[in-house]
């Protein structure tokens, strides 16, 4: 894996969103929905985690969520729903990246470092993004978003930090591959084009090579259950 | 009490449990031993879980009689899985290799979770649930059940009076640790939501 820690101030699957918007690209490129290839995975697709993940990695990184935003007719409150519960996963996500940084060797401390950074200024482009819409960040976690913290949670005080490394590839690899594979265009395509940004795709990377360098026996069978719940959450944020 | 202000206020969530196809099965006995068997297995699961939790917090606490408290209800849990030890070895499930089904998952997830993130309060509150409900189910199981039941060994353990008194231990310790806080009710009534979708789960066994 080719490192790109300069690029690595915008971790987390959202943190692209904070990142400048690619106002260079050619619109008129993207005419469908879905691109046909996925310019920005930079290589995720190749790494054997997602290869031995066989049909759960199309299954957690596709939604009729993410197909309606890109076709500009997602229900507003879809939308919100998405946007609260996905502030409440970050948050726990915070959590767990903070606890796999106590556990994780010197050589990952940089990215994870960064990573957390980000994540703070994440946060608070959530909670700037809830007042202009609105939004109420203070209710509940949804049973599937707390089944996922639960399950990252329980991990970060009972597994060791190779399988810990390996579930934030996870959560991140799923979340770039699902928003690269949408074509940027319709009313929401500021969302696609920083969540699919280069910057995000380079943390990505890098955490992919972490996970290889740290090999775990049971890193597929967690690798695996991420892509799980990634796949009910946006089933989740879709059907309500 | 706050023991009985939060049994009270999630008392719906209780009769859900006692309605449930699954439970209402078990009580009249017609439950496929397929199913009880594959019950059983997950419950052991999620003993495992429930057992380290109570470590836990015993780990936390600071005073001899919250000790001697978490000391007494691991024995008590101890007990509890020789039934399903029994149980096992009569129906010939191995319970040291069993995959835990969504619901087992997310509730263990939760328990564990809670044990080594939150305060000792919230987590007595996510374990109190559990074992008021199955005092309650085996005393309301007990008014139906004939001495010829195939599952009375199961019903006479939670409706005896060991696992009440079992009970009434954690709900004291509930009282004297926890405090009525959005917290500690969020985690009472999510651990019984997480009860009946146990035994939904149970039932897609």
């Amino acid at each position: 894996m080719v490192w790109h820690l300069k690029l690595c101030q915008l971790p987390r699957r959202h943190l692209a969103a904070l990142s400048t918007p690619m106002r260079g690209r050619d619109q008129h490129r993207y005419n469908t929905r879905r691109k046909v290839q996925r310019p920005f995975s930079m290589g995720t697709d190749d790494h054997a985690l997602v290869r031995n993940a066989g049909p759960l990695w199309g299954a957690a990184t596709r939604s009729p969520f993410l197909d309606a935003l890109a076709a500009g007719d997602l229900p507003a409150d879809a939308l919100r729903r998405w946007l609260a519960q996905d502030y409440l996963f970050a948050k726990n996500l915070m959590a767990f990246q903070a606890l796999l940084l106590a556990k994780a060797p010197r050589d990952c401390h940089k990215p994870l470092i960064e990573g957390l950074s980000a994540l703070d200024r994440e946060m608070a482009w959530f909670e700037a993004h809830a007042v202009r819409r609105q939004m109420d960040l203070a209710i509940p976690l949804h049973s599937i978003g707390r089944s996922y913290t639960d399950f990252l949670m329980r991990c970060a005080y009972t597994q060791p930090s190779p399988v810990l490394l390996t579930i934030l590839f996870g959560v991140e690899a799923a979340y770039l591959a699902a928003w690269s594979a949408l074509a940027p265009s319709g009313p929401y395509a500021e969302f696609i084009e920083r969540w699919s940004s280069a910057d995000f795709a380079a943390y990505v990377a890098a955490l992919g090579g972490l996970a290889e360098r740290h090999p775990h026996e049971a890193a597929q069978e967690y690798f695996n259950e991420v892509l799980v719940h990634e796949r009910e959450f946006w089933k989740m944020s879709w059907e309500g | 009490m706050l023991h009985d202000i939060l049994w009270t206020a999630n008392f719906d969530l209780a009769r859900s449990c006692l309605a449930h196809p699954f439970v209402q099965a078990l009580g009249s006995g017609t439950l496929k031993a397929a199913l009880f068997r594959a019950f059983i297995a997950q419950d052991a699961f999620f003993l495992h879980a429930f057992l380290k939790a109570y470590a836990l917090a015993l780990a936390r606490s600071d005073d001899v009689e919250t000790l001697t408290s978490f000391y007494e209800l691991i024995k008590g849990v101890l007990e509890e899985l020789k039934l399903h030890r029994a149980y096992a070895a009569e129906l010939g499930t191995d319970l040291e290799s069993v995959i835990p089904n969504p619901a087992c998952r997310a509730y263990t997830d939760f328990l564990l979770r809670t044990a080594w993130h939150t305060s000792l309060g919230e987590t007595v509150a996510a374990m109190t649930p559990c074992i008021r409900l199955y005092a309650y189910l085996g005393r309301e199981l007990a008014l139906q059940c004939s001495p010829h039941h195939p599952y009375r060994r199961w019903i006479e353990a939670y409706s005896g009076e060991e696992f009440e008194r079992l009970a009434g231990r954690l709900e004291a310790l509930l009282d004297r640790v926890g405090a009525d806080t959005r917290e500690v009710r969020d985690s009472y009534r999510y651990a019984l939501q997480c009860e009946l979708d146990f035994f939904s789960g149970a039932l897609c066994s």
